[in-house]
């Protein structure tokens, strides 16, 4: 047995060696699946290869889990560590399960959360736990911060981040652990709120350090706010950041500035055209002991379309003009892709995966965006991609044998309004609204592409006819898998997008899939169930044929055991 | 005659059209949910739906299960509810909306009878968001807002020297795994004990194994350390404020 697992990861290790150019390939997952993007690096993918192009044909679901939580979906990222799979479900249920059998090892249920703000954002969705050591961390509805003993599941400690009735935000991330912290951020970027992260010691719980994404007085950046803006500015960054060891820089991405799509309240007089409202739709680097910033990003300054630049960061190596170089890809809620050295936050180079694109004419060659086409008091204007994003919340994947990213890119557009409002604590402050617009003259409306973020240039896609809306998972075998609203998980050659497999499951796709092994088998594993609230059920009318249908439940395949 | 009768009734009914929109506009019509005067946006058109008031009134209150629509009949106060059901009736046809309520406890909101400037001032201080871990409300709860680590506030300190020096006979040592730390010991049970290490803001409730925790009485703990955010003259006005709130 002990010589079957270091086979196996000799395997693995071998497997991670055929990079192209060099590129290291630490962001590889083995045997455990540890976080919330696989690794702290956010790659999305497995160096595990017993699957892959030659035998995916003959992946057969071995079990299944159903959270019981169906109204709401199941969006998580599962966290495999040592053969168990650590599961939170949208109502805060926490399951270890055995990860070869679906077997409960232990089940937790965290107490129904007090309501929050009304007119706040509070959302019945979580994206994953963190597991270090030995403890399971995990953000709650109400904004607790969680730890619980990840061999018996009791609670060790929580805390409380915010008060949701006050800040009408809330925590649906995964939390990052990072050496002896838990870092986590929360939501309410379009809610009158002044967006964090917050890092506590693991062990205790106690407060660490906080970093506000709004400067305030004194700071640098404070500047670029007009009056007391800066105090409900929204920039919240509810995602989950990456971690490199090397520089022990942690890298998260900022929300949106508030109100969304109207900047009177916020934007300093003749600021138009300039870096506005630090650090907001901005890609940060902080110091991991101290959370102090150390370089930024930003990514859409003055943002009007409700861009966010909370979603992940890819942080890879690889040469360019052949000096190796650390780098952070990383893809705005428009679509537009940047890519920065992560040491420095130079800007390196950037391109746009979209095939309508009216919010903006274009990029320049230094990252600055032109011909933009903002909302208007009084004015409904139409631009694409809309505000639900080029890509939603779910990751991107990165293969290191291929070199490529792998995004679900949406073609959606919307009507935007805009109104300047007041901005109360804690209550929503989008300052106008959306409504969903197919763009004309297609029948397809996303696509499953492969991008090659050195040289910056599409390398394949696979169009789809409605929205994708799940992450990526990219594996050793050559593999890439995702879902779609239809209930289809399916696996695409990575170098071809050719389709080489794929099975209904019964729901919509709308949650991260992962690989793992326990006693040298390797196993898939997909959340679904479409999603009853935010964009998942709010573009479903755009196709009115259409039923894509919710649940919530885990579904896990391997090849059959004779095949392996 | 007919406007001045409309005006004498609306004011007396107190639901008016315009506290109903910007109800409306504040909770309802935002970017995620429905568009304005109930247009359709990330959430379905209520405009012109034929929905009638029984409706209307049990799915705000409730709200849908199982959608994002959430029940505001905890969270709006009674105002806000009775104004914002009489719009979104306004909105399907629904003239003169006979509003009730009916019996239960007064909702959490906006209090019902307006603060005085000075409480005001307090209020904003107790709950200010800019001190982050510093203000009041990171352990105290007024109203049904802010974290109830401690027990509800009964008495009020007379002055800020008063609350500075406040005796905290509640806060005790507790000893786990050769650590000593001030807490408030919430419950000792056969199986678990539950506590607040209040070592640093905010609080954090620790739970042990009953045998893993020693308590001593008192504690190096003081009132003034965590107050410290705030100056003599800010706690006066939040002192102002507990006296008109608490009641």
């Amino acid at each position: 047995m002990r010589f079957l697992l270091a086979l196996f990861a000799l395997a693995a290790a071998c497997a991670q060696d055929r990079t192209p150019d060099g590129a290291t390939s630490n962001g590889a997952t083995g045997a455990d699946w540890p976080h919330y993007g696989g690794t702290q690096l956010s790659w999305r993918y497995s160096a595990l290869d017993q699957v892959n192009t030659g035998n995916v044909k003959g992946l057969v679901p071995v079990w299944i889990f159903q959270t019981g939580d169906y109204a709401e979906n199941l969006q998580s990222t599962p966290i495999v560590v040592d053969g168990v799979m650590y599961l939170i479900t949208p109502r805060i249920q926490v399951f270890a399960l055995d990860a070869a059998t679906g077997r409960v090892l232990w089940h937790y249920k965290y107490p129904t959360p007090r309501p929050g703000k009304p007119g706040g954002m509070t959302f019945l969705q979580n994206r994953g736990v963190a597991v270090s050591g030995g403890q399971v961390f995990f953000g709650t509805t109400d904004n607790f911060l969680v730890a619980l003993d990840r061999k018996t599941g009791v609670e060790q400690w929580k805390v409380s981040v915010d008060d949701p009735r006050q800040c009408g935000c809330d925590i649906t991330a995964a939390p990052l652990v990072v050496k002896d912290k838990v870092i986590v951020g929360g939501t309410g970027g379009d809610a009158a709120h002044r967006g964090y992260l917050t890092a506590f010691y693991a062990q205790t719980g106690r407060f660490a350090w906080r970093w506000y994404v709004i400067p305030g007085p004194g700071e640098k950046g404070h500047e670029t706010w007009k009056g007391d803006s800066w105090k409900l500015g929204g920039g919240a960054p509810w995602m989950t950041g990456s971690f490199d060891p090397d520089l022990n820089l942690v890298y998260w991405g900022t929300g949106n500035a508030g109100g969304d799509f109207n900047d009177q309240d916020r934007l300093v007089p003749g600021a138009k055209g300039k870096e506005a409202n630090l650090y907001t739709a901005s890609v940060v680097a902080l110091d991991a002991d101290t959370g102090q910033l150390r370089w930024y990003h930003q990514e859409v300054p003055d943002d009007l379309w409700d861009f966010d630049s909370a979603y992940e960061c890819v942080l890879i190596d690889r040469p360019i003009n052949g000096r190796m170089r650390k780098l952070l890809v990383h893809m705005n809620k428009s679509g537009v892709t940047f890519v920065l050295d992560r040491v420095t936050g130079e800007f390196i180079g950037t391109f746009s995966p979209l095939e309508v694109q009216t919010w903006i004419s274009g990029i320049t060659e230094d990252g600055k965006l032109v011909g933009r086409r903002e909302p208007e008091a009084g004015k409904v204007v139409n631009t694409c991609p809309s505000a639900a994003g080029a890509k939603s919340w779910n990751s991107m994947a990165y293969s290191p044998r291929t070199g490529y990213v792998y995004a679900p890119i949406n073609e959606v557009c919307n009507d935007l309004t805009s109104t300047a409002t007041e901005a109360i604590e804690g209550r929503f402050h989008a300052n106008g609204g959306f409504t969903f617009k197919l763009p004309p003259d297609r029948k397809t409306y996303s696509h499953l592409d492969a991008w090659d973020p050195i040289t910056r240039k599409r390398i394949w896609s696979m169009p789809y006819r409605y929205v994708l809306l799940a992450s990526v998972l990219a594996t050793a075998g050559d593999l890439v898998f995702t879902g779609d609203p239809e209930g289809d998980f399916f696996a695409l050659d990575a170098r071809t997008g050719n389709k080489l497999w794929s099975y209904q499951t019964g729901a919509g796709h709308r949650g991260s899939a992962v690989s793992y092994s326990v006693a040298g088998r390797q196993y898939i594993a997909t959340p679904t169930g479409w999603q009853q609230a935010i964009t998942g059920a709010q573009l479903a009318p755009l196709f009115p044929d259409q039923n894509w249908r919710g649940g919530s439940t885990l579904i896990v395949f391997a090849l059959p055991e004779a095949a392996k | 005659m007919k406007r001045v009768l409309l005006f004498l009734i609306i004011p007396v009914l107190g639901w008016s059209q315009s506290a109903g929109e910007k109800v409306f506009a504040q909770s309802c019509a935002t970017g995620y949910c429905h568009g304005a005067r109930g247009a359709p946006a990330g959430a379905p058109r209520l405009a012109g739906r034929g929905f009638d008031q029984t409706y209307i009134s049990n799915t705000i209150m409730r709200g849908l299960p199982g959608t994002a629509m959430p029940a505001f009949g905890t969270t709006l106060s009674r105002a806000e509810l009775g104004a914002v059901i009489a719009y979104v009736a306004n909105l399907n046809g629904i003239a003169n909306p006979s509003i009730n309520l009916g019996p239960g406890p007064g909702a959490v909101g906006p209090a019902e009878t307006p603060l005085s400037p000075e409480a005001e001032r307090g209020r904003a201080l107790f709950f200010d968001a800019v001190r982050g871990f510093g203000r009041c409300s990171t352990c105290h709860e007024v109203n049904g807002i802010g974290i109830s680590v401690t027990t509800p506030i009964a008495k009020i300190p007379t002055d800020a020297a008063a609350l500075r020096a406040l005796a905290t006979p509640e806060v005790r040592t507790a000893t786990v795994d050769g650590e000593a730390m001030p807490a408030l010991i919430v419950s000792q049970g056969k199986t678990r004990a539950l506590f607040y290490d209040l070592t640093s803001a905010p609080p954090v409730l620790r739970t042990v194994e009953p045998g893993a925790l020693q308590v001593a009485e008192g504690s190096a703990w003081r009132h003034a350390a965590v107050i410290g955010a705030y100056n003599d003259a800010e706690l006066t006005s939040i002192l102002g404020f507990l006296r008109e709130a608490i009641k």
